[in-house]
């Protein structure tokens, strides 16, 4: 969501919004994700801000993938030809509805295959969160090795683990990839929008 | 359904005023260089305009002047007796309107990609708040218009250029223009594709509709064009019936222009 926000502002036509935002990507998009996480656990909390492991893990991700979602969303949202938007209004659509019913949905198809790579990193990449966590799977893990001094079975699990969550929401989005390439419609309204324009086509043709 | 319906239902509603589209003293210029220089035209109701001339000549620039996807530096303009342009302003209230009483086919037929033939359609239709039934109704009629409606869940990629461009036809249709815009239509197409595009507009022209036309198709602007306009270097030189412009034209560029436009034929 926010990635998205910031890549609208960074499509925007006005400098004033696009500056912001490009300084905001560029910013977190060069800083390590494990530096975001030490800052927003550890640094907040020297100058009194205190977050939780939870609160301070999900805000450091939340911020660095945005960074890195905007990009995508971007280079998506300026990859639609510009014949698109010129038939949208020419059609006397508004800015919104050329939006949300032209460019927004060609852009996610191609967002899409970006978007998938960056989901299952986040998920990935909540094992570096282990630096400021002892409840987190990791660190379960090193309590469990200390106790039990079999560390290489452990580690195994523990990688077995965040295979079996990313395998499946990788595939997943793959999945919703290939269908919406296939031009398969995927909300109910749609679905039956077009089987009403079948038959009335069929009877139109007949 | 029965032809005439589907006919009638085609062509706008007449306008108590004769001209559809009137622009006088319109000029434009991009980055300072004077692309159009006090042009003038007039489309009456029914009636059809064919502007002509060498590439670059700002045809196109004038075209998307009428449905302001281009702003004129200046000019005096009234679509359907309202004005909605004058000196340096925008006086139209209502772009929105302006554009579906506008229709525009492009040169590289611009249909919605992620959309069903039927869907691109309807898009502006249900946009406009015309109901979801009325609105594939209306798809489903004007894809027949266009010899298309076995292709009407097909995606664009999947139609022939042909058929695309019979596709953005219906949809420059469905909110009803009072006048339609074609910029090239039939000049990415095959020498097939271009007879049946040119079919449809043919039909469209026989029903009386309203029309302002770009084409390098010189025979077809003879065939249906009330007005024929020859542009050069963003000016208007010849002006006159396609008896008079292409048959017997006064001016010495328009001479050369269709001269060097047989030779290449
Ligand atoms: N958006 C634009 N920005 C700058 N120059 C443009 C733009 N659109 C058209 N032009 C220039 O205006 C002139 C007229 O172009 P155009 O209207 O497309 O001519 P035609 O359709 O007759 O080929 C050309 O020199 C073209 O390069
Ligand atoms: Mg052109």
């Amino acid at each position: 969501m926010l990635g998205l926000a910031l890549a609208l502002l960074r499509v925007s036509k006005h400098r004033v919004m696009r500056w912001p935002a490009a300084i905001y990507t560029e910013l977190f998009k060069n800083v390590p994700l494990l530096a975001i996480i030490f800052v927003t656990y550890f640094g907040l909390a020297s100058v009194g801000l205190r977050l939780g492991v939870f609160e301070a893990g999900s805000l450091s991700l939340v911020v660095f993938y945005a960074a890195y979602l905007s990009e995508i969303f971007r280079s998506a949202i300026s990859g639609v030809h510009a014949g698109q938007q010129e038939a949208s209004e020419a059609l006397g659509l508004g800015r919104v509805s050329t939006f949300t019913h032209v460019i927004f949905p060609q852009a996610l198809r191609s967002a899409l295959p970006g978007t998938n790579t960056m989901f299952v990193d986040l998920l990935k990449s909540t094992s570096l969160l282990v630096t400021i966590s002892a409840a987190e799977l990791m660190s379960q893990g090193r309590l469990i090795t200390s106790a039990t001094f079999r560390a290489l079975e452990v580690y195994l699990v523990i990688a077995a683990i965040y295979f079996v969550l990313c395998y499946p929401l990788s595939q997943g989005l793959l999945w919703l990839e290939r269908r919406i390439r296939a031009g398969v419609p995927l909300t109910p309204g749609r679905r039956r929008r077009l089987r009403a324009a079948k038959a009335l086509l069929k009877g139109a043709v007949a | 359904m029965s032809e005439t319906a589907a006919v009638d239902a085609t062509v706008s509603t007449p306008a108590t005023q004769d001209a559809v589209v009137r622009i006088e003293n319109l000029s434009k210029s991009f980055d300072g260089r004077m692309v159009l220089d006090n042009v003038g035209l007039t489309v009456d109701h029914r009636k059809i305009l064919a502007i002509i001339g060498q590439s670059g000549g700002g045809k196109t620039t004038l075209l998307r002047c009428v449905n302001l996807l281009e702003r004129p530096d200046n000019a005096s303009m009234e679509v359907m007796g309202e004005t909605v342009f004058a000196g340096d302003r925008l006086v139209c209230g209502d772009l929105a309107k302006l554009r579906r009483s506008v229709g525009m086919v492009f040169q590289r037929f611009n249909l919605f990609p992620h959309l069903t033939a039927v869907e691109n359609v309807m898009l502006a239709q249900l946009r406009a708040g015309i109901a979801e039934k009325e609105a594939l109704e209306r798809a489903v009629q004007l894809l027949c218009r266009v010899g298309l409606a076995h292709r009407g869940v097909a995606y664009p990629e999947q139609l022939s250029g042909g058929e695309q461009q019979r596709v953005a036809i219906a949809r420059a249709l469905a909110l009803r223009p009072s006048v339609l815009l074609f910029d090239e239509p039939t000049s990415s197409l095959d020498p097939e594709s271009t007879g049946e595009v040119l079919r449809v507009m043919r039909e469209l022209a026989d029903d009386g509709m309203t029309m302002i036309l770009v084409t390098h198709e010189l025979p077809f602007a003879r065939d249906v064009a009330d007005t024929v306009v020859f542009v050069d270097g963003g000016r208007i030189v010849e002006q006159g019936t396609p008896a008079e412009v292409l048959g017997n034209p006064r001016e010495p560029r328009t001479k050369a222009f269709l001269a060097s436009s047989t030779a290449s034929h």
